[in-house]
């Protein structure tokens, strides 16, 4: 597993209140875009990220952890685990809103992954996205908890009129809101020469899917697709903060037993 | 804000609100309310609010547009009134759905900036707003297959069992360790194809170290599985059905 991340305050902003932290012993990796006035949101984005990473950690060493919210059914215990330190990283940020009247309103949303064993679990929570390169197909993970996603989804609106809509920065979910909240898990293969991307909406609001997916398929290495995503976005005007997290699988070459099996594939009767 | 709900005999298609952006109304694809019948004109009518009345006005289609059983050319909308374009009806219906979260909004509004500030509804404005798409989303997205158990079969193929209830959010088929499906056979793929359950209790199928076939089209995206599927890979095929 290789990868490489790099997050920058845009040409407009004059804060970032993206955040990421990476563990990459165990393949763990985190990104958090925040909100709220005063410079709350890098403190609600920072404080995510490091919460969901501690739990995690801490988790590896000690599995028997008490999990924060009950186990979704249907997944692994690597992918509850994430859910966990999720609604953990939640109750932090939203202890953190309430402490003082200048934190009020604080909040901020999240993607992870973590992968084990050819195992990627995924969790969001509002609209920074994770997307996968497979074989030259390049597909979104994730399904935004924007109120526009939700309208595309039930019908209401086409892509279109969600790109150009004044409703595009109203999120249905986000970190530190409320007490507690819904976590969005699921579950993928990770597959040798898999390109997973993690990036906030600074990112795809500058960027078509045709920019991104090409600049993954051709860059050298995750460090390369991280820097050059970051600058293209910058180029396209820079309206927001921009972070990317990108991984790459290394990639096999297809050894001698599998590609006699794949001569062989479907000849069942021969065997 | 008054909605349409457009019906075929007795089943809902579809569901709009009206008011707050014209509803086009025909047979070409980039109408609002698209109804595929020859009997429909390509841009067929059109309800649109003016002076806060809701109009329908039908663009001198062949077939003609009915309100309450008299064809119109324009006519006012009332709650209750039903539309009648070829063999399928409209009828208009007032809903409590508050204009603020319909597409577009209120046109003499000022856009803001591209980029606004993020901001998340709370609570009870994300309750209201949920239950408000929930009644106006396309009625067919709840599955009647919602409590039925999703199942694959096996047809052909060595594999270690006849049938597996897919209760898992990532299905593996192949000879690896993760697999659900265990291919049986030396020369097997560790992992041949997957499938994923999403949020909405859907299940894709999609490639991995192969790329499946589904109903004897090889497919290369991801793709929804409907009861009855047939998925050919790495030598054996399956059923997808749903189970009572």
């Amino acid at each position: 597993m290789q990868f490489g991340a790099r997050t920058d305050t845009g040409r407009v902003r004059e804060n970032n209140e993206d955040s990421y932290r990476v563990a990459p012993e165990i393949n763990l990796f985190v990104l958090s875009d925040g909100m709220g006035g005063q410079a709350s949101g890098e403190v609600a984005s920072r404080l995510a990220a490091e919460a969901i990473i501690a739990h995690c950690r801490e988790a590896t060493e000690n599995p028997s952890l008490a999990l924060a919210g009950a186990p979704v059914e249907g997944v692994s215990d690597t992918s509850n685990r994430l859910a966990s330190a999720i609604r953990e990283a939640n109750r932090i940020v939203h202890d953190e809103a309430n402490k003082d009247d200048t934190r009020h309103g604080m909040g901020a949303t999240v993607v992870a992954v973590w992968i084990a064993e050819g195992r990627m679990s995924v969790a969001h929570v509002g609209d920074s996205r994770i997307y996968r390169l497979r074989a030259g197909e390049f597909e979104q993970l994730t399904q935004d908890h924007s109120f526009v996603a939700e309208q595309v989804r039930r019908g209401l609106i086409t892509e279109q009129e969600a790109r150009e809509s004044k409703m595009q920065s109203v999120l249905l979910r986000a970190l530190g809101i409320e007490p507690e909240v819904e976590v969005a898990l699921d579950e993928q293969l990770m597959m040798d020469g898999d390109v997973v991307l993690l990036c906030s909406d600074g990112l795809t609001r500058e960027l078509s899917d045709e920019q991104i997916a090409g600049v993954l398929g051709e860059s050298k290495n995750a460090k390369e697709a991280a820097d050059r995503l970051v600058d293209l976005a910058n180029q396209a005007g820079g309206g927001d903060n921009v972070t990317a997290i990108v991984i790459g699988s290394t990639r096999k070459k297809m050894g001698f037993l599998a590609r006699l099996a794949s001569w062989f594939e479907g000849s069942e009767d021969l065997f | 804000m008054p909605k349409l709900v457009l019906k075929f005999k007795e089943t809902v298609l579809k569901e709009v609100i009206a008011g707050a952006r014209e509803v086009s109304i025909g047979r070409s694809p980039d109408n609002v309310l698209v109804i595929d019948n020859p009997a429909i004109s390509n841009y067929h009518a059109r309800v649109f609010a003016e002076e806060g009345r809701l109009m329908l006005e039908d663009f001198g289609s062949l077939n003609g547009t009915f309100v309450n059983g008299q064809r119109v050319k324009m006519v006012e909308l009332k709650e209750g009134d039903s539309i009648a374009i070829g063999k399928h009806t409209i009828t208009v219906w007032q809903s409590e759905e508050g204009a603020e979260f319909v597409a577009g909004g209120d046109p003499s509004r000022p856009a803001p900036p591209k980029i606004a500030e993020t901001v998340v509804l709370d609570t009870k404005e994300r309750r209201e707003f949920l239950q408000k798409v929930a009644a106006v989303g396309e009625s067919a997205q709840i599955a009647p297959s919602r409590f039925k158990v999703p199942t694959l079969v096996v047809h052909k193929g060595k594999t270690d069992q006849r049938e597996y209830l897919l209760n898992n959010k990532l299905t593996v088929i192949g000879k690896s360790a993760l697999a659900t499906v265990k291919l049986k056979g030396w020369f097997k793929p560790k992992v041949a194809a997957q499938i994923n359950r999403r949020d909405d209790n859907s299940y894709y199928v999609g490639p991995a170290d192969r790329v499946p076939s589904v109903n004897g089209q090889p497919i290369a995206h991801p793709t929804k599985l409907s009861s009855g599927d047939i998925i050919e890979v790495a030598g054996v095929r399956l059923e997808f059905v749903y189970r009572n």
